[in-house]
């Protein structure tokens, strides 16, 4: 049974694996793969039905569906990853600092963090576009102000939890250096947690993007993004509902890839992590870590 | 085994997803009015994409179409003229400075409080003490004096002939009158007490973002109105008025005072076709127009070779086709011809790629991808209205075509108030806008080119700038009709050539009305509606 | 116990002055010149250099930044924000209505959420790997990978269109809650449903039950002990999404026409409200650091537990 839901699990998480892989290829090479200049305007083609050449139809001003979708790939998902790495790289950092050093370091950068966390997210993302102005930059900006925090919390938590652990303690007591030790023998098993907390947080990050594009705070015309094309299909909902089916099964379906996806590692991970029982305590108090900071668009 | 059901599970839910989209297309003709058949309805209720905001009668952040039902002023500019409306009737004196009104007897506020002379004087006197505010509108530069003949005869004394001194007295605001109680300490400028006036509809209930409803004044001196109870509904724009529409929440849409529309043509033929609405269309009445800041001397608009290259790369046709469902006719100068003063002689610039390009070329814009000249890319800002999806429609258009001239323009979509706010300052490159209608073309939207408030940083970069506003200056002291009208030329004459106001539809008033809705009918202005002569079949 | 409380709220004072005073300098960072829109909001036809000092001097600005704070902080604390650049009205009286109409979507959207998730939470760990726990889990898989603007327009849709039995927007009635809290607990409860469960489980391995179970313990009982365990689990939930649903209320609000913050704060934005903006974030902030640390005594004071290492 055990076996079967790996198995499963699994199989989900290749195919989720292969779609987010694919949806990150095409985003990258979006003006080879994208049949027509998404924002050449066709006012002849105003929301006509799927053609050979546009095989998607066309939007309000005749812009080619497809190529739309392709190219909102970049700032939906790919800028969204980029903001993802900046944070996660930041966190990781000083939460290493502050989980390996301990002392007044680490109580400092927990301060900290503490303030930045105190700033709900999307409280932030509002703050730093009613002061910079709307753009999608500012939304990412505002991701990597947050998120860095969060990404700390959860790197310092298991660090310190791996750096009481035996084989730590005695290489440290053979003398080896703490760059040394950090490198070969606490990132790796850190890596995981860190990889854990990123995909979970990439899903609910690709929701508040589109979420405030959708709102028309994000990415500013002519630029494709998929919230962005929900809104401009909302706008025509009962006339034209078709228009909402392309961006909106794309967001669907791609979140939830990577959160089968998220999840899946979380299941692979965990009885590796659970074997170590000293390890438990921090489990949990990671898992409330990365709980409080939850959110969904 | 599990794994099929996984994925059965996703693949139904998006079907029924799909379904659901497809399905509702259908679905429409499923919502009917449910108001009952016997008893003849009496309420309206209006979808506003903003709120009523503070309806002091004096200042310029209220809703106009609330402040018209609400408050009057002393004349009414109609389709024959100035009319009595507070004042039953008037004299002009022999030079045009003394104006005396006899005023409507038995009026009262909507406090009880009489409307009499001194109530006249007493809100002139406060409107001129803001002045500043009031720089706009040339009469408060005007005016010298306010007496109180006897207690319905008031005297305005002006200090030099000013021919636009009734049409201006006319407007939704400033000078309409508010109960003497509602002042604090004799002005209006620090806010009111209340919001009583004499018109058709009396405030009643107003929470801020949400609603505010206006009930009939029984004891108006033009008899009540049928309508007893008018509902303002703040409902953000587009799909949410349009729901709110179809479910019967609200059965009432207008172009609001910015010139946006809720709810776009398409969506209004939709409920059309659903047998509960009709639409009603005012003549055309003002143009909407992209304005260039010329004064903005590090912006490319301030080069007459860049306007006039958009003005030559916006297909208007289209526009009109297209966006309006050919319900706004294109526009090729800042007045059409049936405006007053306006039937002018101007060379007409079309929708013309090549001459585009010519002119920037000309005027040292090269390059491929985006111009440049002296270092300095041709990248502009053009604001819209978030509320209007056609003007972002028409942004996006506009957008498209400029990018094929070499002209990169970045959109920016802000609330009405802060466009407003940049027209003012300033901070701008290119601007959507319209012109202030029938009441107030040419004479108002003209002098306001000189006024900080609104044009004055449109107009003030263009070389003959001081020659525009000393001719702007003569026209409006003006006493012969044909010297006026060569004045008139001259001014349209020169914003045409310097490209500063570049024209894209006619604007008309747009009103979506229940269909037994009878009595719609447009004033002069597009900043308000007589609801009061609104009755239901 | 009383020591954690006590320290727990002590840490909440420092973080309230931070915080506002980020907040603060927030504002010094706006690209608008106060003085320059005390200005034009008073209407001056042309601004002049002397008159921007002379204004600059009489807002106070020339002064040392921390007096300026410190004067700015006293007015706040009197809920004097200042007054909306667009309306002129004071900000809290914008802002005091559409915090407390926040307020109640949150408290009745967590309501739910809690009742939603610990129902399902509970049912999925009874039945655990059968078909209904993996429908439920599938289920909520898809919906809260569901942007809830999407959602939203669906629901909309479905209940309000088609069978006509719920209003579209606004906050007339009670029915106009049922569509903008299912849309937050739906995207909610989705995730918290899932922690309930595998604490659930986790708790049905946990030495007691399978002791209980040896021992010959009814199973009602073992039940009983289960449920009991599993308010605490509610408590933690409720404590740990109040604050995070108060701050994202934003993007249903604007869908809903809710008359609460989340649409005040999108407008004034789009209007570069700046006052009602600055207010806005400093009032979320705050409100969102005194709840953290309510829910976090309420949540040691029902899981002791916890209380240890902190």
């Amino acid at each position: 049974m055990k076996r079967l839901r790996y198995l499963f699990n699994n199989k989900l998480a290749a195919l989720s694996l292969i779609l987010i892989s694919a949806t990150f290829i095409v985003g990258i090479f979006a003006p080879w793969m994208a049949p027509n200049d998404p924002n050449e305007v066709h006012m002849e083609l105003r929301f006509a039905s799927p053609s050979w050449e546009f095989l998607l139809g066309n939007d309000h001003l005749g812009r080619c569906v497809l190529s739309r979708l392709i190219h909102g790939i970049r700032p939906s998902v790919l800028w969204v990853l980029a903001a993802l790495f900046v944070s996660a790289g930041l966190g990781t950092i000083i939460g290493f600092i502050a989980g390996y050093r301990r002392g007044r370091i680490d109580s400092f950068l927990m301060r900290i963090c503490d303030i930045m966390l105190s700033f709900p997210g999307y409280v932030m993302i509002l703050a730093i576009i009613g002061i910079l102005g709307v753009g999608v930059e500012n939304i990412l900006l505002a991701f990597v102000l947050i998120k860095w925090a969060w990404f700390a919390r959860i790197v310092r938590t298991s660090v310190m939890g791996y750096a009481e652990l035996e084989y730590v303690k005695f290489s440290k007591a053979l003398g080896v250096g703490n760059l040394r030790i950090m490198r070969t023998h606490i990132l790796p098993v850190t890596l995981p947690d860190i990889a854990v907390a990123s995909s979970s947080a990439y899903g609910s990050m690709v929701l508040q993007i589109s979420g405030f594009s959708f709102l028309g705070l994000g990415i500013q015309a002519p630029h494709a993004e998929w919230g962005m094309m929900l809104n401009e299909a909302r706008e025509v909902m009962f006339s034209r509902p078709e228009m909402m089916l392309a961006p909106g099964i794309m967001t669907v379906v791609f979140v939830s890839a990577v959160n089968f996806f998220a999840d899946a590692i979380q299941v692979a991970l965990d009885p590796k992590l659970r074997t170590n029982s000293s390890n438990r305590k921090y489990q949990s108090a990671l898992v409330a870590e990365k709980m409080r900071r939850d959110e969904v668009a | 085994m599990l794994k099929k059901k996984a994925s059965f599970m996703v693949l139904s839910i998006f079907i029924v997803m799909s379904l659901w989209l497809v399905g509702c297309n259908s679905n429409n003709e499923n919502s009917e009015n449910k108001e009952p058949g016997n008893e003849p309805r009496n309420e309206l209720v209006y979808a506003t994409a903003k709120d009523i905001n503070d309806m002091n009668p004096h200042l310029y952040a209220g809703s106009m179409p609330a402040q018209g039902m609400v408050f009057e002023s002393l004349v009414e500019n109609t389709a024959d003229g100035i009319k009595p409306l507070l004042a039953e009737s008037w004299d002009i004196s022999e030079d045009g400075k003394t104006y005396t009104f006899r005023l409507r007897k038995n009026v009262t506020f909507h406090d009880g409080e009489p409307f009499n002379a001194e109530a006249v004087k007493m809100n002139i006197d406060a409107i001129l003490s803001n002045a500043s505010k009031h720089a706009w509108i040339k009469l408060t530069t005007k005016l010298a004096e306010t007496k109180v003949i006897d207690e319905y005869t008031v005297e305005l004394v002006l200090s030099e002939n000013y021919y636009p001194a009734l049409l201006e007295l006319s407007m939704t605001r400033p000078f309409i009158f508010l109960s003497p109680k509602d002042f604090i300490n004799g002005q209006t400028k620090d806010g009111v007490n209340g919001y009583h006036g004499t018109g058709p509809y009396k405030l009643a209930d107003h929470k801020t973002d949400q609603y505010a409803t206006f009930v009939a004044n029984e004891s108006y001196w033009n008899g009540a109105p049928h309508l007893k109870k008018i509902t303002a509904k703040v409902l953000p724009a587009g799909e949410t008025t349009f729901l709110a529409l179809q479910k019967g929440e609200v059965d009432f849409v207008f172009t609001d005072d910015r010139g946006a529309d809720s709810i776009d043509v398409e969506a209004m033929n939709l409920l059309v076709d659903s047998g509960d609405f009709r639409i009603v269309r005012s003549e055309p009445m003002n143009t909407k127009m992209i304005v260039a800041n010329s004064g903005r001397t590090n912006s490319p608009a301030a080069d007459a070779a860049v306007r006039k290259a958009i003005w030559h790369s916006i297909d208007r046709e289209t526009i009109s086709d297209a966006i309006f469902n050919g319900t706004e006719a294109p526009a090729d100068k800042l007045f059409s011809s049936n405006v007053n003063y306006a039937n002018v002689d101007l060379p007409q610039r079309k929708h013309d790629v090549e001459q585009a390009n010519q002119l920037l070329e000309d005027a040292g814009w090269i390059g491929h991808d985006i111009r440049e000249k002296d270092g300095q890319k041709l990248i502009m800002g053009l604001y819209y209205d978030v509320n209007s999806s056609s003007q972002k429609a028409q942004a996006e258009m506009i957008q498209s075509s400029a990018k094929k001239i070499g002209i990169q323009l970045d959109l920016l979509g802000e609330e009405s108030t802060s466009i407003a706010n940049r027209r003012s300052t300033g901070e701008y490159d290119l601007l959507f806008n319209q012109t202030w209608g029938l009441a107030y073309d040419p004479q108002s939207t003209i002098a306001s080119f000189t006024s900080e408030a609104s044009y004055y940083h449109t107009t003030s970069g263009i070389p003959e700038a001081e020659e525009l506003y000393k001719k702007i200056e003569e026209v409006m002291g003006s006493t012969d009709e044909e010297t006026r009208k060569s004045l008139y030329k001259d001014i349209l004459t020169i914003v045409h050539d310097e490209a500063v106001f570049i024209p894209l539809t006619t604007g008309s008033v747009t009103v979506l009305a229940p269909k037994d809705l009878e009595g719609i009918a447009f004033k002069q202005t597009q900043f308000e509606l007589p609801f009061d002569r609104m009755h239901f079949e | 116990m009383g020591g954690y409380m006590l320290r727990r709220a002590l840490v909440a004072i420092p973080l309230l002055i931070v915080v506002s005073f980020l907040t603060f300098i927030l504002n010094t960072l706006s690209p608008m010149d106060p003085a320059e829109v005390v200005l034009h909001t008073q209407g001056v036809p042309r601004i002049t250099d002397e008159l921007l000092t002379e204004t600059r001097a009489a807002l106070g600005m020339d002064r040392p930044l921390l007096t300026r704070y410190w004067d700015w902080l006293l007015s706040c604390l009197r809920l004097d924000f200042g007054d909306s650049y667009v309306t002129g009205k004071p900000v809290w009286s914008l802002l005091g209505p559409a915090f407390v109409n926040t307020l109640q979507l949150t408290l009745v959207s967590v309501i739910a959420v809690i009742l939603l998730s610990v129902a399902l939470g509970i049912l999925c760990a009874l039945k655990e790997g059968k078909l209904l726990d993996k429908s439920i889990r599938s289920v909520s898989f898809i919906l809260t990978s569901m942007p809830s603007y999407l959602l939203a327009a669906l629901l909309v849709l479905y209940f309000s269109v088609k069978l006509d039995l719920l209003p579209t927007n606004g906050m007339d009635t009670v029915g106009s809650y049922i569509l903008p809290v299912a849309v937050i607990t739906i995207s909610y409860a989705g995730i918290y449903f899932r922690i309930i469960r595998s604490s659930m489980l986790s708790n049905l391995n946990e030495d007691y039950v399978l002791f209980g179970r040896a021992c010959g313990l009814p199973e009602r009982k073992i039940t009983k002990r289960i449920l009991r365990n599993s308010l605490q689990m509610a408590v933690s939930v409720f404590c740990m999404a109040i604050p995070i649903i108060l701050g994202s209320t934003v993007v249903v609000e604007n869908i809903f026409a809710w008359p609460g913050l989340g649409t005040l704060s999108v407008k004034a934005i789009l209007a570069r409200d700046f006052p009602i903006v600055q207010a806005y974030v400093l009032v979320l902030a705050a409100a969102f650091v005194i709840v953290n640390s309510f829910s976090d005594m309420l949540n040691a004071w029902v899981n002791p537990k916890l209380r240890e290492d902190r």
